[in-house]
């Protein structure tokens, strides 16, 4: 992507942040003592300040990309095979999703070698057999060292418990 | 208490075998992190952060500073060996470093590296002992209206440097300090972005936040593209660095080392600026400057001086104002602050054995790092050679550990994930991260001594404008915008660059 082209997007990305900061999350989400003596001591008054000088450097980024001239080479791909990439990181994102609501009933380190395994072939190790060794031994090495030395509650889960 | 007793204070507290191996663990460490590419020694000392959970104070920060100082000369190694920079602050080193591997000096190129690095180090180290304390008198007379003055000084200079874009470095330092409002407002304790959810109540946490925004997006561009990090490495070569080498480039490596303080005390910006300062000034100066660029030996002692004369000199705003030098200092102060200690003028008045206990440490760090270098040059073939279809799931791990270790609760790991999002979309659009982590962990300070400050005045605006000191920093303030609003417009008048 060229440089114009990110700051276009950037600003109107952060001046849509800025309305629905101003419109709908500020007054819905942040809530204020109706005795405050001055707007300045409001709680309001520090995310209005800061959404506002957000949709700000929005505008600049914005104007600043349009008085730039047009790149005269297209840019280059950083991948061959864009939907690939796509697929692989809505992949990892499941993964990731997955990792955070599995974790309590599996445990962490149940969880920490399903995750391990999973995103070593996502990226299509070449050691597949060294990743699922690691796989195994890495969240144990963790456990040992985070549940007994330093002395974390780290999550079981309800079906194999370790010592 | 006398310098004798507080350096006597600061032994006691050191002097022990436990702290002086985390220093060298953590030197190790942080040389073997930076030395992967796609790491980095933000990455590694952030990495690191949960396993000082456990140690007390002075060890775990000692670890955490060995990391750093290990990590910013690890960078060096594949920036000579694979012309890939381990870490951001070695990329000026690649300029000659990467030619004299190519013509069979590596192993010459790495050893001036490592000596300019051990000699940056040590006068970066020596000047954080002469300048700190001072400027932590000095800064003893600040209210919150010099706070805040300072804090938004540190985030204009932060914001306009820390990118090659003003606006989008500012963007990045605004989306922290909106993220930074979530949980209990702090004078009436109402709710601010909670959605009733009691683990936003004090706000995110900031670890997961920065294990997120500096480790997972990596992990998710290895997702992106599985081949990039891949490069050859080059063998090192018969020749080694001589004295007579190191004796002619040392007027460049104590002038880098002082550009490295000089640039490292202003919050914001970093080793990489001053790196490339540090090797223009020596090629300018240099009798062949037309070597430069071809596998000059002067520029790799340049650069290098450059960047590891930041080392020390980021920790003397941190340590002496409160308000960290760059990303990896924002990371210790956070350590700091979840082991009970405040950085800032008043840690030299309560905490001096914890100060000088540092000294201490930092001081020997210089000599561990010149013995770890050296084994790290030999080993780099094998840490190069680590798989990283099998290093970023390792990591991705290392993170989940880590974030959860912090407060036993499975909701910052989800924070984590999603910062982590955020931070890959970042990268992709070329939006700093560390304006973001910074203004993150200032933005609760700034926005409560404005308050305090306009409590004390009765909402009167002037206080902001009371003194000398505010002064100087509204003064600072508009230098720094001006100059680098004239800097950027200057960037825009020239042809846009395509990007991959």
């Amino acid at each position: 992507m060229e440089d114009r082209s990110i700051q276009i997007q950037l600003g109107i990305g952060a001046i849509a942040a800025s309305v629905f900061l101003i419109a709908i999350a500020i007054p819905f989400w942040v809530s204020s003592p109706s005795n405050v003596p001055n707007i300045i001591l409001s709680p309001l008054f520090w995310p209005n300040v800061l959404s506002a000088l957000t949709g700000l450097v929005g505008a600049g980024l914005i104007l600043t990309s349009l008085a730039r001239p047009r790149p005269e080479h297209p840019a280059k791909l950083d991948v061959d095979d864009r939907p690939a990439a796509f697929r692989r990181l809505a992949i990892m994102a499941v993964i990731m999703t997955a990792t955070v609501l599995v974790m309590p009933r599996l445990g962490l380190v149940w969880t920490a070698m399903v995750t391990f395994v999973a995103t070593a072939f996502l990226v299509k190790t070449k050691h597949p057999k060294a990743a699922v060794v690691c796989a195994v031994l890495i969240p144990l090495v963790l456990y040992v060292f985070f549940a007994h030395i330093a002395g974390v509650a780290i999550p079981q889960g309800d079906f194999v418990r370790l010592p | 208490m006398s310098f004798i007793d507080s350096l006597l204070a600061g032994l006691q507290l050191v002097g022990n075998v436990e702290a002086f191996l985390a220093l060298g663990l953590g030197v190790a460490i942080g040389v073997i992190g930076g030395a992967i590419p796609g790491m980095s020694a933000t990455m590694a000392v952030a990495l690191t952060l949960p396993f000082t959970f456990s140690m007390s104070p002075i060890t775990g920060i000692l670890l955490l500073l060995g990391v750093y100082k290990g990590g910013i000369f690890g960078g060096s190694i594949p920036a000579i060996l694979i012309k890939t920079p381990g870490t951001p602050a070695s990329s000026a080193t690649v300029l000659d470093g990467y030619p004299m591997a190519e013509k069979g000096q590596a192993g010459k190129a790495l050893g001036m590296a490592l000596w300019a690095s051990c000699t940056a180090d040590l006068i970066s180290n020596l000047a954080l002992i002469f300048f700190a304390g001072f400027l932590a008198s000095f800064a003893l007379s600040f209210g919150p209206p010099e706070f805040f003055t300072l804090i938004l000084f540190s985030l204009t200079i932060i914001a306009g440097v820390s990118g090659d874009s003003l606006l989008r470095g500012a963007l990045s330092a605004m989306l922290g300090l909106l993220l930074a409002t979530i949980g209990l407002d702090l004078v009436y304790g109402t709710n601010r972005f909670t959605f009733g959810n009691p683990n936003m109540m004090g706000g995110l946490n900031f670890i997961a936040v920065l294990i997120g925004l500096f480790a997972i997006p990596e992990i998710l561009s290895m997702v992106w593209n599985p081949s990039s990090h891949d490069g050859v490495a080059r063998s090192l070569g018969k020749n080694k660095v001589t004295f007579q080498e190191y004796r002619r480039s040392f007027k460049s490596i104590v002038r880098g080392s002082f550009i490295g303080v000089f640039l490292g005390s202003i919050p914001g910006i970093g080793a990489a600026p001053s790196a490339f300062l540090s090797y223009s000034e020596a090629r300018r100066k240099s009798p062949n400057k037309e070597n430069f660029g071809n596998g000059e030996i002067e520029g790799v002692a340049a650069s290098e001086a450059g960047n590891n004369g930041v080392a020390g000199a980021t920790l003397i705003p941190l340590l002496a104002l409160g308000v960290p030098g760059d990303v990896i200092t924002a990371i210790i102060m956070g350590a700091f602050m979840i082991h009970g200690l405040q950085p800032g003028p008043m840690m030299f008045v309560l905490n001096v054995d914890v100060i000088y206990g540092l000294f201490i440490g930092l001081i020997v760090s210089s000599v561990f790092l010149f013995f770890l270098g050296s084994v790290a040059i030999r080993g780099f073939k094998y840490v190069a050679d680590i798989p990283r279809g099998v290093l970023f799931p390792a990591v991705l791990i290392l993170c989940v550990y880590g974030v959860f270790a912090v407060n036993n609760n499975i909701f910052d790991v989800g924070v984590m994930f999603a910062m982590g999002g955020v931070g890959f979309v970042m990268m992709r659009y070329k939006v700093p991260a560390a304006p973001f982590l910074i203004a993150f962990i200032l933005g609760p300070l700034l926005e409560d001594n404005f308050r305090q400050s306009m409590l004390m005045s009765g909402s009167s605006g002037w206080v902001l404008f009371r003194g000398p000191i505010t002064w100087f920093f509204w003064t600072l303030t508009a230098i720094t915008v001006f100059a680098i609003v004239r800097a950027g417009i200057r960037a825009t008048r020239q042809p846009s660059v395509p990007t991959p």
